[in-house]
């Protein structure tokens, strides 16, 4: 009884784990692009959630430009007409 | 363009502008004109959405269209994409909730909140869809662009709409079966 119930374990942990790998390593290129279109959009609201959190702190947009690591007038190309 | 464009099918752009405007958006997005077509009574789309079951679930899509702007507009194809590099979007979501308020994902927001009065602009995806459906009349022998068409377009496009109208059954083939009595046409 314990030993099947331990066999069924271990099968459906193995059954997981190779999903898992299989979406991990996968190689076909629609999985990866995708992800990688996915976090970009992320990416995209993600500053602009910080971008408007600063400017509300009185940031200017030199201080924030700084910390993003780009130029002044892209940031503020970007934001500055909100 | 829009001179090919039926009567029902300008009602659906003009529906999508007020739309966006009543929640209070800058931009016109694909969801605003999928609000829009759900509005249409009578017209191919009505009977489309209706004979494919979505009559009366609006509130269903709205919620929907709703939880995937709180996620930045992702879809759960892109939660899942994340998923895989083992980044779990539920749980950014909650992070940034939790320091900037309910909602502070949502895509489209100016800061303080503040939003310009007059004219509504088109996202690219918008755009896109609108001369999808052209090239879907086209492509169809159909010579004028009617809300069908906007319809069709929705579910041939990747993204929040096309994903939230799948759920409820209304695919590109589905609606392209009913209306043109078959599949086979590929999405332009």
């Amino acid at each position: 009884m314990v030993d099947i119930f331990r066999a069924s374990t271990y099968i459906d942990s193995m059954t997981e784990a190779t999903d898992l790998a299989e979406r991990a390593g996968d190689r076909d290129p629609r999985i990866g692009l995708r992800a990688v279109a996915a976090l970009r959009r992320l990416l995209e609201q993600l500053e602009a959630v910080q971008v408007r959190s600063a400017r509300n702190q009185g940031w200017s947009w030199q201080e924030i430009a700084a910390e993003l690591g780009v130029s002044r007038q892209a940031v503020h190309k970007k934001y500055g007409r909100q | 363009m829009f001179e090919r464009f039926t009567k029902d099918a300008r009602a659906v752009v003009v529906g999508a502008v007020g739309h966006c405007e009543r929640s209070g958006g800058e931009w016109v997005e694909e969801a605003h004109l999928l609000l829009a077509l759900l509005d249409r009574e009578g017209g191919r789309a009505a009977f489309a959405l209706a004979s494919l079951g979505l009559e009366g679930r609006r509130d269903a899509v709205e919620r929907s269209l709703a939880e995937a702007r709180r996620c930045g507009g992702l879809t759960r194809a892109d939660a899942d994409a994340l998923a895989g590099l083992g980044i779990d979007l539920t749980e950014i979501v909650s992070r940034v909730e939790e320091a900037h308020g309910e909602g502070a994902l949502t895509p489209g927001r100016t800061a303080g909140g503040v939003r310009r009065p007059g004219r509504r602009l088109f996202t690219r995806g918008a755009k896109d869809l609108l001369s999808q459906s052209l090239r879907l009349a086209l492509a169809h022998g159909d010579r004028h662009i009617g809300d069908e068409h906007l319809l069709l377009a929705l579910t041939a496009r990747p993204g929040v709409p096309s994903e939230v109208l799948a759920d409820h059954g209304v695919t590109y083939a589905a609606v392209e079966r009913l209306l043109w009595g078959q599949a086979g046409t590929k999405a332009g």
